[in-house]
Formats: structure tokens, sequence, C-alpha cells
């Protein structure tokens, strides 16, 4: 059925083109069937990918290797999971979940909103379609899914290292959050095109901005968990180019994040916030076309991959035109009211903004820097850990400390003896368990010591707002205490919510900070019998053992752990060798203390002939509170997306009020 | 009533920028490991790192006496050089593979205790 | 390449046609083809109502920040006298400009 699928595509792209181009004259000329037409367009596309994608589905579990996609990332051993989940593990089959993503929740997003925004809609569609458009003229004429060859015995197999559960959601989520990105850019764009917007699409697109955004968060750190696991060098983020690909238009969406609110308030910051999500948006096209091209290798691999230089010629259209766009309309995007008081919530705003886009450009900077360097001077280098780990702390902490700070002060204008009142309690707080720290031994990591002492003053200050919160609920509505405090909490989700996630990403970087700067490792050759001492754990060597699986040999190295004289059971770390694939892999043991939040990372590096093993453990403390972060994080973001009624009715009433405007 | 003009934002934005500036000037200039080609490695004495493809059959064993010994090419080209590789060898280690290598040219060969494989593109065929 | 999928994929692009066309095909001549837009005067009114949104969230957000002890009492007085001025000021400039009848309303919805 490869013709199926290609004709599918073909179809597609005829649909999004039109909808690109009819909708746009539609939108310019203000015709209203035309429109309809155009957005019909946008939905039957969709319906059109749905069956182009359903097609290599198909192929995929049929283990059909005719299909050349098929053939190069799957093999009859792979388990069904990996096979389906495979679809996306390669080039096309990636692009194509590219569009199916964007046309799905593009036609989500009008369809939902068309008859709210009536003034943005209409140029939200040719966006939509544009963007589309280039994704399915890859997918029609340069990458196409549905190659067809000589069908070969069996495939060759999908990259042992993507075997891992964790290949089944990361990915989607990924692109989730990436494609997502695309509806606030378009309704954003849709709005400065239509020239006549009100501020409504930024209430209307909210939901998906932050459901995208939480996506694309939790995705990095699914991401970094399967590098944790299954890479398996002890550490959780590399600042590997793939890594940062993701990290960048995150950092810039949190920024929009933020700033929007300052917009929905106050009316300021319209001309930053269009530049940040063209930003946004911008960065999350750059981070697929980073992990797509061969270009992270060396700027020679460029040439390798098919599709490199379309995304380049891509992202400078889009740029291009935003950029034009937000120039055209400046005199309507320039706000009357301006910043008051350099300490205000809206400064802090903007603290919190600069603070996250330079960290983002110092990431954009390293990851580009070799590729500029080596195309520039013909000199390759490569910039590594110590310059990220560098800006992290010079701009995570200042980031860290205005979470505290930032919720305590005032709109408009902060009195600094309101603000210091405010912080008294979380700074004291914050002050006992740094001299606790320090008393406990962690000066040994100076930026460590500091960023503790942060945190604590972050989490005092949420705390806090909590108590005071539900005490004035309380003293407001009686009852009793945990109604006060649900009540509290449904009637200011955003607020609530979002303080949730900052106590998440506290504890983020609690985590970070436990296993960047006080963990330990020990190396050495261990025979049998043999034990080695990392921390307060004694590992002891008691023999190795192979196991056949369904495509794989397996080979490990058994130890028992201890910890004071207390036995905690056996682990097992070693190698697989995969068959079809012709590659080892290391498969790390793990051992996680829930109690501690730390985790015994063994590495069995090498079985010599004559029966010793050579391992490398390593002790990671906190890590775990990392990954709970990341369940903290999913939950603070839910609370801020739940339906509210209250926000629900009040909105549909000044959407009433604006029907009422509607033409004679 | 509301300040007319605000010149905060402006000069936060500016001093910000040019921090920046001055960060990223200093690690452009002092910054960034020099990542050599195989054919460039000659006649550097000190600790550089090399990157190259893999080519060849491995032979020995990292954590062994030996050590791991493998040939690395020039990526656009043919030059060759021979390394001794001791330590954790990475998952994606394999012929053919990118890998970037740390350490020092000695006696014609390169002993390095770092070895680093780039990400393969997951996403390009396995013929290439 | 098989029938099957030449005579399916052909059905879907004349099912793909149709649903493009159909706006068209539903109103061959439609009296009123135009996009709905607005006047300057019903921009001016959306501007005052978020103006006026804007002024009572505000208000909102000063006494939850009050109540919860974010915000002394001096402060308070100092700002709340100012931001219902606002509020207030927003809510009389929007009753001059009156919504126009009903009856063209209930018309646009049952076409849209």
């Amino acid at each position: 059925m490869p013709g199926l699928g290609s004709a599918a595509l073909v179809v597609a792209f005829g649909l999004v083109a039109y909808a690109a181009v009819a909708g746009g004259y539609a939108a310019h000329r203000g015709r209203r069937r035309l429109l309809e037409s155009a957005t019909n367009a946008l939905f039957a596309s969709f319906a059109s990918v749905l069956l182009a994608a359903l097609v290599l589905l198909a192929a995929l579990a049929r283990h059909d290797f005719s299909f050349a996609y098929v053939a190069s990332h799957t093999s009859r051993e792979l388990p069904l999971g990996y096979t389906l989940a495979s679809f996306w593990s390669g080039q096309e089959g990636s692009l194509l979940l590219w569009l199916l993503v964007l046309t799905g929740i593009g036609s989500a997003a009008v369809a939902l909103n068309r008859r709210l925004i009536r003034t943005v809609i209409p140029w939200t569609v040719p966006i939509l379609g544009a963007i589309a458009s280039f994704f399915a003229l890859l997918l029609v004429f340069v990458a196409s899914p549905f190659a067809t060859q000589v069908a070969p015995a069996d495939g060759a197999g999908m990259n042992p290292s993507l075997q891992n559960p964790y290949m089944l959601a990361h990915p989607p989520l990924l692109y989730l959050g990436y494609v997502g990105l695309t509806i606030p850019f378009a309704f954003a764009m849709g709005a400065l095109a239509s020239g006549r917007a009100d501020e409504r699409w930024i209430i209307a697109t909210r939901r998906w901005t932050l459901a995208s955004w939480t996506f694309l968060g939790f995705a990095i750190l699914l991401g970094a968990k399967w590098a944790y696991e299954e890479v398996g060098w002890g550490g959780w983020y590399a600042w590997d180019p793939v890594e940062n690909a993701a990290l960048m238009p995150w950092l810039v969406a949190t920024a929009y994040l933020h700033s929007v609110m300052v917009q929905e308030k106050k009316n300021m910051l319209r001309v930053w916030n269009a530049v940040l999500v063209a930003g946004a948006f911008c960065l999350s096209l750059f981070g697929t076309f980073l992990t797509r091209s061969g270009v992270i290798n060396s700027i020679h691999s460029f040439t390798q991959s098919s599709i490199g230089a379309w995304f380049l010629g891509f992202i400078a259209v889009v740029a291009a035109a935003s950029t034009a766009l937000i120039i055209y309309r400046l005199p309507l995007l320039r706000s009357r009211t301006r910043l008051e008081s350099l300490v205000s919530r809206e400064a802090a705003f903007l603290y919190n903004n600069l603070f996250l886009v330079a960290f983002a450009l110092t990431v954009l900077w390293g990851v580009i820097y070799p590729l500029v360097s080596e195309a520039v001077r013909g000199v390759a280098v490569t910039v590594g850990a110590p310059y990220y780990d560098f800006f992290a702390v010079a701009f995570g902490l200042p980031l860290v400390l205005l979470m505290g700070i930032g919720p305590l002060v005032a709109w408009r204008r902060a009195s600094l003896r309101a603000v210091g009142r405010s912080l008294l309690w979380p700074a004291g707080a914050a002050l006992i368990v740094g001299i606790l720290l320090l008393l406990a031994g962690a000066g040994s990591s100076p930026a460590g010591l500091v960023g503790y002492t942060f945190a604590a003053f972050v989490l005092a200050a949420i705390a806090l707002e909590f108590v005071r919160g539900t005490r004035a609920r309380h003293a407001l509505g009686g009852g009793s205490w945990p109604a006060a405090f649900t009540s509290l909490v449904g009637r200011n989700r955003r607020r609530y919510g979002g303080y949730v996630v900052h106590a998440a990403i506290v504890l983020l970087l609690v985590g970070a900070v436990g296993i960047g700067g006080f963990g330990t490792t020990q190396e050495g050759k261990l025979t049998q019998g043999q034990s080695v001492e990392v921390g307060d754990y004694t590992l002891t060597y008691l023999g190795s053992e192979q196991r056949r699986a369904a495509n794989s040999q397996e080979l490990r190295a058994r130890l028992a752990v201890s910890r004071g004289g207390e036995d905690l059971g056996t682990v097992l770390a070693g190698k697989n060798r995969y068959f079809a694939e012709q590659q080892t892999s290391n498969e790390v043991a793990i051992r996680s203390d829930w109690l501690r939040a730390e985790d015994l990372f063994v590495i069995a590096d090498q079985f010599n002939p004559d029966g010793s093993v050579f391992v490398k453990v390593i002790v990671n403390p906190l890590v775990n509170l990392i990954w709970l972060a990341g369940l903290l994080f999913v939950a603070g973001a839910l609370i801020t997306l739940w339906p509210d009624a209250r926000e629900q009715r009040r909105l549909a009433r000044r959407f009433d009020e604006e029907g009422a405007l509607a033409r004679a | 009533m509301a300040r007319r003009r605000s010149p905060a934002r402006l000069v936060i934005a500016l001093s910000v920028a040019a921090a920046l500036a001055i960060f990223l000037v200093y690690t452009a200039l002092a910054g960034g490991t020099p990542s050599l080609r195989p054919s460039q490695v000659a006649g550097h004495d000190g600790r550089v790192s090399v990157a190259g493809k893999v080519v060849g059959q491995p032979s020995g064993t990292a954590r062994g006496p030996e050590g791991l010994r493998f040939t690395i090419k020039d990526v656009q080209g043919t030059a060759t050089l021979p390394v001794v590789y001791r330590g954790s060898v990475p998952d994606l280690f394999k012929t053919g593979r990118d890998v970037s290598v740390e350490g020092s040219l000695q006696n014609g060969v390169f002993v390095a205790d770092k070895l680093v494989t780039k990400c393969p593109s997951k996403y390009t065929n396995k013929q290439s | 390449m098989d029938v099957l999928a030449v005579a399916l994929g052909a059905l879907l692009a004349v099912a793909a046609v149709a649903f493009v066309a159909r706006p068209f095909l539903a109103e061959p001549d439609a009296e009123d083809d135009r996009l709905a837009g607005r006047t300057s005067a019903e921009q001016e009114r959306l501007e005052l109502l978020e103006r006026r949104d804007r002024a009572l969230g505000a208000l909102k957000e000063l006494e939850f920040d009050h109540r919860t002890g974010k915000i002394a009492d001096a402060d308070y007085e100092a700002s709340v006298g100012p931001l219902r001025r606002e509020a207030a000021e927003a809510m009389r400039a929007l009753e001059p400009l009156a919504p126009p009848a009903r009856a063209p309303v209930e018309k646009v919805d049952a076409r849209a």
C-alpha cells in the first residue's frame, strides 16, 4: 500500500498549500466563503495525513520490508512495541509525525476558537497552512516514508540504545511540545497580521501554550532519565546539542509564559512578547533541524542529510517573515503603559525574562559556536560542560532567587520596606538552612551551598504563600482548614499551580546540585569475592551470568551491596550484545534509595577472560529528586491548566459583549 | 501617576547585553577545546582532542593491559591515526562511528584517556 | 503501483476537493460574502472593555494580596483609590458606545 500513503501525502500537500494561499487571500480581501473553504482544507489535511500515518503503522506491524523505511528501521526479532515506535525513530517517519501533530492540533485550535476570535482566525489558518506546507513538501518531494524497494529477508533493526520503553513515550511527548508551540506562534502572528487584534487570543490560546510547554519540559526530563539509565555514564544531562535543542525553545517559552501574563494584566511588553513567541517557534524548528541533519557531528556532514539545507532555509524564512510583520505592526504594538518602578512585579517578570533569554542565548551560542568556528576559521572546537555549567549557575541562581521574590512583590510599585518585611521569614529560614548545611560539610561545593540556600528561601516563600492564602480564605469563609485550602487553590488555579511548578523547579535544582556537586566515584578490577567501597556502600563481586533475550545476548556481573553492615541485596550490571545490529550496549545497574533520594550507579565495563570484572561505581546523592520534580512539575501544570468554570463564565460574558458588536 | 518615560527597561537590557557580550567574547577566545583532525595531530605535543571516524577492527580491551587499540581516520580525507584507549567504552562505540578522543601523541600513537562517541544520527539510513 | 491504492487515492482526492468546495456549493451566490471585520467604533469599544476588565482584575488582585497580608494597609489604601477610579472611568466611558440592535446577531449566528 505504499502508493496509498504517497497519494495521501500528495493530497495533504495540496490541501495545506491551498489553505495557505487561499486562506491568505481570503483574510486579506475579507472573503468569508473562501476562508471557510481554506479552513476546511486544513481540517481535511489532518484526515489525509492520518491516513498516511495509518498506512505506515500498518506496514510496520506487518513487517512489510518492501517499504524501505520499514526495512531500515525494524527487524523481525524486534518486539512489537519498538516496531511501532520506529514510526518516529527515522527521519521520514518523524517528519510525518510532525505533520500529523501539526495538522491535528492546528485544526483543533482553529475549530475551537473559530467563533471566539473572529479577527485573528482568518490569518491563523493560512499561517498554519504555510508551516504545514513546508513539512508536506519535504515528505512528498525530499524524504518520503513510502519509498519502495525489493523486500529483503529481514530488516536492519533498531539501534539498541533506542530499544527502551522510553522510546515509546519520549519522542511523541517531545513533538507535542515542539509542534504545540506553533499554536501560540500562529495566533500571535495572526493577531499582528489582522492589525485589529485585541488581547483575547492570548486568553484563548493560554492553555494550548501551557500544555505544549508542559509536554516539552516533561519530555526533556524523560529524555534525561533515559540518558541516565541507558547511556549510563553516571550523569543526567550532558549538554549535548541534541539535548540543548529541546532546552532552548523551552527556556524561551518559559519567558513567554511569564511576560504574556504582564501583557494580559498591564497591556505592556507587546513587542517583546511577539519577539519571544516567534523566537520560541524558530528555536523549536531549529531544534528539529539539529536533530535531523547531521550538522552536529561536523559542518561537513551537513550534506549527508538531505533535509538540513531545507530546514535552515525554512527557519530563515520564518524568522524574516516574523521580523517583517513585527516591524510593520510596530505602531500598533507600542504600549501606552510604561514600567513604573524597578521594584515591582512587572520588573521582576522582566528580570526573569532577561535571565531566561540570556541563558537560552548562551546555550544557543554553545551549540553553534563549533559550527561557526569550523566554517569561518577552519578550526573545529568542542564546547564542553564547563561552559554550560558556568552559565547555568550564573543565570540559574538569580532566576531561583526571583522565583522567591517575584510573588512577594506588588504590581506597579512596591516599597522596599514592604518587600523586606515579606521576605523576612523565608530569608531567615534560608539562612538557618545554609548554616546547617555548611556545618554538615556542604561547603565543598560553594555554588551548591548557595544554590541550596536559595532553594530553601524559595520553598519557604512558597510555603508562606500557601499558609497566608489558606488563613485568609479560612477567615473569609470559615469551615475546615483543608476545605479552605482546596477552595483557595480552586479559586486561584493559575497562581497556586504556578507556585507548585516553581517548587518543582527548586526540587530539580536541589537534585541537580546533589548529583553534580556532592557525588563520589570509584573504579577498579574485581575478582570473584573481592569488594570495593564507595561512599558508605560496600560492593562485593559474586560472579557473572549469561542469558539470551529475544534479540540479544545478555552478560551480567552480580554484586552484593551492603551499607554499614546491613545487606541491601544484589545488583546486576553488564552488557547486551545485539545480533541484528552487531552492537554492544552497556546495561548499568541503578539501585535507588528513596529514603535518601540517592542512587548507587554501577557500570560493569569489561568482563575479563580470567573471570574478573572491571567496574565503575558512582554514588549520586539526591538524584531522584530530579525525577520527582518532573512529576511535581506536571501536577502543578495540571492545576494551572484545569478548566475553571468561573473563568469560563467571565470569558463567555466578554465574548457576548463582543458578539453584540457583530456586523449587521 | 505613571511616569511618562522610563528608561529602566532600556538600561537593564543594555547592561545585560553588555555583560553577555563580554562573557561571549571571553569564551570565544579562551574557551572551547581545539578539536583536531587525525591529519593535524603530528607535531602537537601537549594534550589535544582529536575527532575522526573509527575504521578497521578495534583490538584489545579498554580495561586490559594493552588498552583498546583502534584507528581513526579523517572524516573528510584518508589520513589515519592509531589510538590506544584506557577507560570506559561508551555504548555507541563501533567501527564506522564518529568519535572524539582526548589525550596526547606518544611515539606516533595517540594515547587517550577520554573517549566520546558522537550521537549517531538516529534519523539517517543505516547505510550512511 | 497497485490498482486499489490508486483507486483509494483518487477517492481521497475527490473527497478532499468536495469538502474544500463545500462553502461555495452550499451558497452558490451569497449576498454577503464579506468577512466580519470591525469598525473603528467597535474596536474602540473593545479596547475600553479590555481596559475595564484589566482594572477590575487589578482591583481583585490588590484585594487578594491585601487579605493575604502581602500588601500593608498603608500601601493598600494608597493604591485602591486610583485603581477604583480607573475602573469607574473605563465603565463610564463604555456607556455612550452602546451595542447595536440584537436582530443582526441572530442572522449571522444561523449562518456561522
